[in-house]
């Protein structure tokens, strides 16, 4: 398998050396026929803000380094970047990790499942481009399955692991379609803004910002494509709210259980959801007591997050016996492609020897029997291919490696590779 | 054998197979019970209507005469009202919940039921035959609701108490489960006035000792009203959730009273023998 992978991610680079290898995907379809010119017969490249990665078909004899320099030259990186912040993984090795990357227990995030997504876009461009050929049509939609296969088999990507997917998840557990229901973010910074844009990803029906700095709110409100109110008066508003979101720098608590009770009181829909994410607390505790209002603060939620990584970790043995699994079934699939030029050539070869034979022996027979020597000479050729040839199409029990190596004991037995190249000298 | 003897013995084995089928779905997230659970279920019932449809033609009389025959009503109304609930609401995973109530009841009539030829005259009767199975609807989707009603309850504490075990993972969401529970008070509402309209037309007919007074009579007059009256606190205040969901477990709780209790301590015309 002349399969060559040159991984830079964050298991081997830092971020500023990554960003500067971080290519978009025209930057890809630019630098794909580059790795052609090099030698490669096929290559798919992709590009996530954690890794970047070239699989390439090689012939076996071209140098890795030379198509690291060519990505570093194609991103002008040369001050930043350098080979000794790659991995190199060649044959059965390179595939394997192409396995457990789209599995997702090779991410920061781990069993990201936006990963899969990524690394399918990168053979997609590919495929475009015309750089995927034969080999590469076949691994990647065997990564594909092994990452679905992991996702489905095992919990490997189950569970909120950041603190603003924890919210989200939390309020399906609460409410039957996000759709409908309101949301109120109180806050302008990071972790606030991510979880306004995991409820966004989950389809909010509306979104409405409040910050002490307007400022603050009407850029995030631009970004979310959503609304924003005066922060004096966010707590109007706090009764068509469904779920709140406050997450702001505050020395007191900007929401009592009084203000909760009152909206309650103006509610006619049924449970409220509060995220406190702010340290200190931003709202009281006491509003969690009081019925119908679900209230979580920012211990609760990472609590949650470090059990479903635990939860997590726990898949990686399972996932990796997926990968082994898959893994297998492309060796064997390419020790297949081995053999059947190894059956025809044999046939061949045996077929040239049966028919020289016949030639010089034929006058020494009747014409009657004539017909009957080429009967049995082919009954005892294809009587003695019967067995290696049976094993070369069907010897499923042996592994892959088993297989290559009784196919190239074949070849070696019968002389064929010395006569393939008997035959090429003459040609 | 005949079919009716037949039916018998195959019905608790089918529910059996079908709350292991939900049960697997549920617990253990097996590909066959999820894909075929719901086609399990679907022909269990299927089978129950044809044992119901052959004890009526075969015995001329409807099979609400004993509480055997009662037993397997209820078995077949509610597990007609949850494949009902699970279609509308499209949430296929509180079923192992359920369906533990029918396999239970279908599994103490199959054993003890008797094929009774020699019944009443009036048990013969297609208004008798109504007013039971109405009645029996209705107390099957009161039995509905209270199991979503603590099914929501359990998950309710589960998110408040920040435990988030097997019920938070696999259950649906608690909006989910009040809805379900809410449209089986709907229905409980929708049979039990069916059921005493019925009662109210042919009951003074049939019996001589009829009351208005019957105990039984007052008792499902009483749940009627007070879903009833849930139903429209829930349209026009803030009876929604925690609250609701009490009321359905209450109702519940009223009606077994209602069922057993006052069925067996008390006298009138109004009870099965």
């Amino acid at each position: 398998m002349n399969l060559l992978c040159l991984s830079i991610s964050h298991h081997t680079a830092p971020v500023e050396v990554r960003e500067r290898l971080w290519l978009s995907p025209e930057e890809i379809v630019k630098t794909l026929p580059e790795t052609l010119r090099l030698g490669c017969s096929e290559a798919v490249l992709f590009s996530t803000c954690n890794r970047t990665e070239l699989y390439a078909v090689t012939d076996g004899r071209l140098p890795h380094e030379s198509l690291i320099r060519e990505l570093i030259k194609q991103k002008n990186a040369g001050s930043v970047v350098h080979e000794s912040h790659f991995s190199v993984y060649r044959g059965p090795e390179a595939a394997g990790h192409l396995f457990r990357v789209a599995s997702g227990i090779e991410s920061m995030v781990l069993g990201d499942v936006q990963i899969l997504m990524q690394v399918k876009e990168g053979y997609q461009l590919a495929v475009n481009a015309g750089t995927a050929g034969f080999f590469l049509h076949h691994l990647f939609p065997s990564a594909f399955h092994t990452g679905k296969r992991s996702r489905t088999e095992t919990t490997i990507g189950t569970g909120a692991v950041s603190v603003g997917y924890a919210a989200v998840e939390l309020a399906e557990r609460i409410f039957e379609n996000l759709r409908k229901k309101t949301a109120l973010v109180i806050g302008a910074g990071e972790t606030a803004k991510l979880t306004a844009k995991h409820l966004r990803g989950k389809n909010i029906g509306s979104l409405t910002i409040t910050n002490r700095t307007q400022n603050r709110a009407d850029q995030l409100a631009r970004v979310l494509e959503c609304s924003t109110i005066p922060f004096d008066r966010f707590r109007e508003s706090l009764a068509d709210a469904d779920i709140v979101i406050a997450s702001v720098r505050v020395d007191t608590h900007i929401l009592t259980a009084d203000d909760v009770a009152r909206a309650l009181e103006h509610r006619h829909t049924g449970a409220l959801f509060l995220v406190d994410i702010g340290v200190p607390r931003n709202i009281d505790p006491a509003a969690g007591k009081l019925e119908n209002v679900f209230l979580y603060d920012i211990d609760t939620l990472t609590a949650m997050v470090d059990e479903n990584v635990h939860k997590r970790r726990a898949q990686i043995p399972a996932v990796e016996r997926i990968v082994a699994d898959e893994l297998h079934s492309l060796e064997l699939w390419h020790a297949s492609l081995q053999s059947t030029p190894t059956i025809q050539a044999l046939t061949a070869m045996m077929e040239t020897i049966r028919k020289g034979e016949v030639e010089k022996n034929i006058n020494r027979f009747g014409e009657k029997d004539r017909e009957l020597v080429e009967l049995v000479t082919k009954r005892i050729v294809n009587k003695i291919l019967h067995t290696p040839i049976a094993y070369m199409r069907n010897g499923h029990d042996a592994g892959p490696t088993e297989r290559l190596l009784s196919v190239n004991v074949i070849r070696r037995i019968f002389g064929l590779d010395h006569d393939n190249a008997k035959r090429d000298d003459d040609a | 054998m005949n079919i009716i003897s037949f039916l018998n013995i195959l019905l608790p084995f089918g529910y059996a197979v079908a709350v292991y089928a939900y049960g697997k779905a549920f617990f253990a997230d097996t590909p066959w019970a999820k894909s075929s659970k719901r086609w399990i279920l679907l022909s269990v019932i299927g089978t129950h209507i044809v044992y119901l449809a052959a004890r009526t033609t075969a015995f001329s009389h409807p099979p609400a005469t004993t509480v055997y025959e009662v037993l397997t009503l209820l078995a077949f109304t509610t597990s007609a009202a949850y494949y009902v609930i699970e279609s509308r609401t499209g949430n296929r995973e509180t079923g192992y919940f359920i369906l533990n109530i029918p396999f239970f009841f279908q599994l103490v009539s199959s054993l003890f039921i008797k094929d009774l030829l020699e019944v009443p005259e009036i048990l013969r009767s297609n208004y008798f035959g109504f007013h039971v199975t109405a009645a029996l609807a209705g107390y099957s989707a009161i039995t509905l609701s209270a199991v979503y009603g603590f099914l929501y309850l359990m998950l309710y504490h589960e998110i408040k108490q920040t435990r988030f075990g097997a019920v938070y993972r696999k259950l649906p969401s608690l909006e989910n489960l009040e809805r379900m529970s809410v449209m089986a008070i709907w229905l409980a509402f929708f049979f039990l006035a069916a059921a005493m309209l019925a009662g109210v037309v042919w009951l003074p007919q049939a019996f001589s000792d009829f009351s208005y007074a019957d105990p039984k009579l007052i008792g499902t007059v009483f749940i009627w009203l007070l879903y009833g009256a849930a139903l429209a606190a829930r349209r026009s205040t803030r009876w929604k959730g925690r609250k609701m969901m009490i009321v359905a477990i209450s109702g519940f709780v009223i009606s077994i009273f209602s069922l057993t209790a006052v069925n067996m301590l008390l006298s009138g015309f109004h009870r099965f023998n």
